[in-house]
């Protein structure tokens, strides 16, 4: 730096100043990047991780859970304890309890899960000052089930993102079905 | 009315006002700083836009429980923050808002000012010799340094105006500049306020001159061990030294309460001139890194020093060669 | 290697009783985490550093021979948290590696375009809180704080629309990744690119030729080459030491040799040279995430799809070590596998821990000041140093 004479330095000094200085007014006149939360909501995305829940089946209105407990024994930090009750025609989850205080939102369970009855919703907005309350029990899951909108990213489609799609059989399934349409992986461009 | 009593009630209005204003200022800089950042500042309390939040913080911190540190020095920890804070307040005393209106509009007025003004290290140091601690100590030991190094090229150049009006008496050099700013004065005046601007950097601790209370690395300097009012206490006087030599800066050299209009608008000129100043070194504040405490030091000695030197001596020379008054 | 293994201490004269030990500890601003630094001050110039870390010690090694293979990738973006990509990717391709377990195309692709796009935003982060070191919460460094991390949430919202994360993906897992790209997402994505590409353009200008970010950073933290070698920094560090290194193109891994990456080089070896390393590996990066994206392939994005992805995988006997170029330098997996579902041992190689065994050799002599500036140039982080 000592190579420049003193009056190249004192230029060169006076240069970079102004280019800083520069910058930070240039930014002063643009929009802020701020979101005021909670006033206003960001657009999440599709697939966004929130809060887990329990879902409803879409033609019969029964509850999606069949009891097999794959999320419990898929869950990295064992959060998920299923009691399974059998029935007549399909199994029900006697208890389903979720510690959501030490879930941590990898989306494994709702990748295991074979009648997408686990998912995710398009919030994270469960704060409390009782930790006991973030201890979900079945009949809480359902009912945020319903007060959010769900992820896109269910079970069945999670699986079929990981295959190329094969037209021949989502016909044999019939369009309608969840994991057999063509837009269980979007293409990429 | 006898004249001290004059005086008092004059004093404890300009002492209040000053410390309304430096409140407010503070919410002013974050708001400032905010929108250069693509950031939004202070905005709930006192919705919109924080109007509440400096009201908000000095209750805050006179609520906060007060915590002295047990092997602090007891008597010298206390004082420090009283005798921090009272010359940065002193100086508000010289300054005349507008032609007669000031509590003390001495003839030897600049020279109060920097004198006074420079008192306030004595605090800093008491500061973080009390705090026994060893971040504190570290700070002073650098803020020691670092004010005593800036405050040479601070009279010198500060002393440019003086020079030029021939009068150490403020309202004199407002006067002075009734032809036009001495900011305007061909090559002296802008280097003059330039160095000015440098000097007061470094004489109340911005960066790039903020060495000594480093957040990053001395978390909070001398005032580490400061909470509740104390600390409400030296945050007062930083930033109502800050206001001063704005105040200063803007009468030296932007003409202080000088401008169009009736004579009634002369404080609102001075007010906004040194809120200017302020947002400049603001600006200066929020765009730089810091730099070390050595090469402050040699920034100073090798640097300013000399230059404000010689600027003074040019412009006595420029003075004398053309006559009393500019 | 005797004076590696002394404890280094510089003499400047004044002696035992004028020496003050001052503890940068685990709680401060600087800290990059939590790492503490026991200095030996004479007045302002250090005399002696002291490290101690394990303050972030979350037993990962222990954790990973209880969880199966299936379920470990997620909790393996902990380690090196903030470039969460490249953590995971260690790990699952040293089980494909000793499982001999193939990954399709398509997936090393997306595996080369999510650790490109993590690079950046790691760098982005590192550039921020580097700045922030040298400048004060309060000061100038808040403001390239806040602009990095301006462009880093750019790169975050694209991961959220990838995976449905901001910080810790669960992106990878054994045998492929486990999404793929949404509709619009690489229009998306090149949008981002050139947007980073002319903010920095910004950041360097208010960097680069500015006096006071120059006398503290040039000459600042020199390693030489010799020692670099030596103590096993690995990275950037190595790079800005004159050791043109990198895991990239001298192993190349998932499928890297497509790619002809080009590696920054700067020889002086300070805090500066560093600075403009990791600047030149942004604009690398984003050469490297435009090539992944013009040339992907079609096909499946896992070798083992649909209900296999969250099946048991069994990886034979058998032992291996995989490393590849994070964000921070070399991270590797040492896998010993047994036949089951689970790991018989796993050992991390962090790439912080061995670029912070250089911080003794080279803080002594500086200033305290320096040393959060040679500090923020190493860019530790203590998920990856404690594992």
């Amino acid at each position: 730096m000592s190579d420049l004479s003193f009056w190249a330095e004192t230029g060169q000094l006076v240069r970079a100043v102004g280019r800083a200085m520069g910058v930070t007014f240039r930014n002063f006149f643009r929009q802020p990047v701020t979101v005021q939360y909670p006033t206003v909501k960001r657009v999440y995305p599709d697939r966004f991780r929130g809060i887990l829940a329990l879902a409803y089946e879409k033609d019969t209105g029964e509850e999606a859970c069949i009891g097999c407990r794959l999320c419990e024994l898929i869950c990295p930090p064992q959060v998920i304890k299923v009691e399974m009750l059998k029935a007549e025609k399909r199994n029900f989850a006697k208890t389903f309890t979720l510690e959501l205080y030490s879930c941590e939102f990898c989306e494994l369970c709702v990748q295991v899960c074979p009648t997408d009855a686990i998912v995710m919703l398009k919030t994270f907005d469960l704060a409390t000052a009782d930790r006991r309350e973030m201890l979900l029990d079945k009949d809480r899951l359902h009912a945020l089930g319903l007060q959010h909108e769900a992820s896109w990213a269910t079970g069945n489609r999670l699986r079929d993102m990981q295959a190329p799609p094969r037209p021949a059989k989502a016909e044999a399934r019939g369009p309608g079905t969840p994991g057999g349409n063509a837009d269980a992986r979007e293409p990429a461009e | 009315m006898p004249p001290l009593l004059q005086h008092a009630i004059t004093g404890f209005i300009v002492l209040n006002v000053v410390i309304g204003l430096v409140t407010y200022v503070t919410l002013l800089e974050r708001k400032f700083a905010a929108r250069m950042q693509s950031r939004i500042g202070p905005y709930y309390v006192g919705w919109p836009h924080g109007w509440l939040q400096p009201i908000a913080d000095a209750l805050k911190l006179m609520m906060k429980e007060d915590i002295v540190p047990a092997a602090a020095d007891r008597w010298v920890y206390n004082l420090a923050p009283i005798v921090f804070l009272v010359p940065c307040v002193l100086i508000f005393a010289t300054i005349p808002f507008a032609p007669g209106l000031g509590v003390a509009d001495l003839n030897i007025g600049v020279l109060f000012f920097l004198a006074v003004s420079s008192l306030e290290i004595v605090g800093l140091f008491m500061g973080g010799w009390g705090s026994n601690n060893k971040y504190a100590l570290l700070s002073a030991m650098r803020a020691v340094n670092q004010i005593i190094s800036y405050d040479l090229p601070f009279i010198f150049a500060a002393l440019v105006p003086v020079v030029l009006a021939g009068s150490l008496q403020m309202s004199a050099i407002v006067e002075a500049q009734a032809g036009f700013w001495f900011v305007l004065y061909p090559g002296l005046g802008q280097l003059a306020f330039v160095a000015f601007l440098v000097a007061t950097l470094a004489a109340e601790n911005r960066v790039p001159f903020d060495i000594l209370e480093a957040e990053s690395e001395l978390v909070a300097g001398f005032r580490v061990e400061y909470s509740g009012m104390k600390f409400a206490l030296i945050q007062l006087g930083e930033y109502a030294h800050m206001i001063g030599t704005s105040f200063l800066g803007a009468l030296l050299f932007l003409g202080g309460w000088l401008g169009p209009g009736p004579a009634w608008l002369g404080p609102v000129w001075f007010l906004l001139k040194a809120m200017a100043v302020f947002l400049v070194v603001t600006w200066v504040r929020w765009s730089f890194v810091r730099i070390r405490v050595d090469q402050i030091l040699a920034i100073s000695w090798k640097l300013l020093l000399p230059a404000t030197l010689l600027l003074l001596m040019a412009t006595a020379l420029v003075v004398a060669l053309q006559g009393a008054r500019v | 290697m005797p004076e590696t293994q002394d404890r280094q201490v510089v003499e400047i004269g004044y002696g035992g009783s004028e020496r003050l030990v001052m503890n940068m500890g685990p709680q401060h601003p600087s800290a990059h985490g939590v790492f503490r630094a026991i200095l030996t001050l004479e007045g302002e110039t250090v005399v002696a550093v002291d490290a101690v870390i394990g303050y972030l010690h979350r037993c990962h090694e222990k954790l990973a021979e209880t969880l199966t293979y299936v379920q470990y990738p997620s909790i393996a973006s902990k380690t090196d948290y903030v470039s969460a990509m490249t953590a995971e990717l260690a790990y699952v391709a040293s089980v494909e590696k000793v499982g001999k377990i193939d990954v399709p195309r398509r997936a090393q692709y997306l595996r080369v375009l999510a650790a490109e796009l993590q690079r950046i935003a790691s760098h982005c982060l590192w550039l921020g809180t580097w700045c922030m070191d040298m400048g004060g919460a309060l000061g100038g460094g808040a403001t390239v704080f806040l602009y990095a991390i301006r462009e880093r949430e750019l790169i975050l919202d694209l991961f959220e629309a990838l995976t449905g994360a901001r910080l810790l993906y669960g992106f990878h897992q054994v045998g492929g990744v486990r999404y793929d790209l949404p509709a619009g997402w690489a229009a998306r994505c090149r949008q981002t690119l050139a947007h980073i590409e002319g903010r920095l353009a910004e950041y360097e200008s208010m960097l680069e030729d500015n006096a006071f970010f120059l006398v503290r950073t040039q000459g600042v933290g020199v390693i030489s080459r010799e020692l670099a070698l030596d103590v096993g920094v690995c990275g950037p560090i190595l790079r800005g030491s004159g050791v043109p290194y990198d895991v990239r193109r001298a192993e190349p891994y998932s499928s890297y040799e497509d790619f002809d990456v080009q590696v920054p080089v700067h020889a002086a070896g300070d805090c500066y040279a560093r600075y403009r390393v990791r600047m030149a590996e942004f604009r690398e990066s984003i050469r490297l995430v435009r090539l992944v994206l013009d040339g992907l392939p079609e096909g499946a994005i896992s070798s083992r799809p649909g209900v296999k992805s969250v099946g048991q995988v069994r990886i034979a006997k058998g032992e291996g070590y995989t490393r590849i170029e994070g964000a921070r330098g070399e991270v590797g997996c040492y896998l010993v596998a047994d036949g089951g579902a689970k790991p018989y041992r796993l050992k991390w190689r962090g790439a912080s821990f061995s670029n912070l065994a250089v911080l003794p050799h080279i803080i002594p002599g500086h200033k305290v000041a320096d040393v959060v500036a040679i500090m923020g140039s190493v860019d530790p982080v203590f998920g990856e140093v404690d594992r």
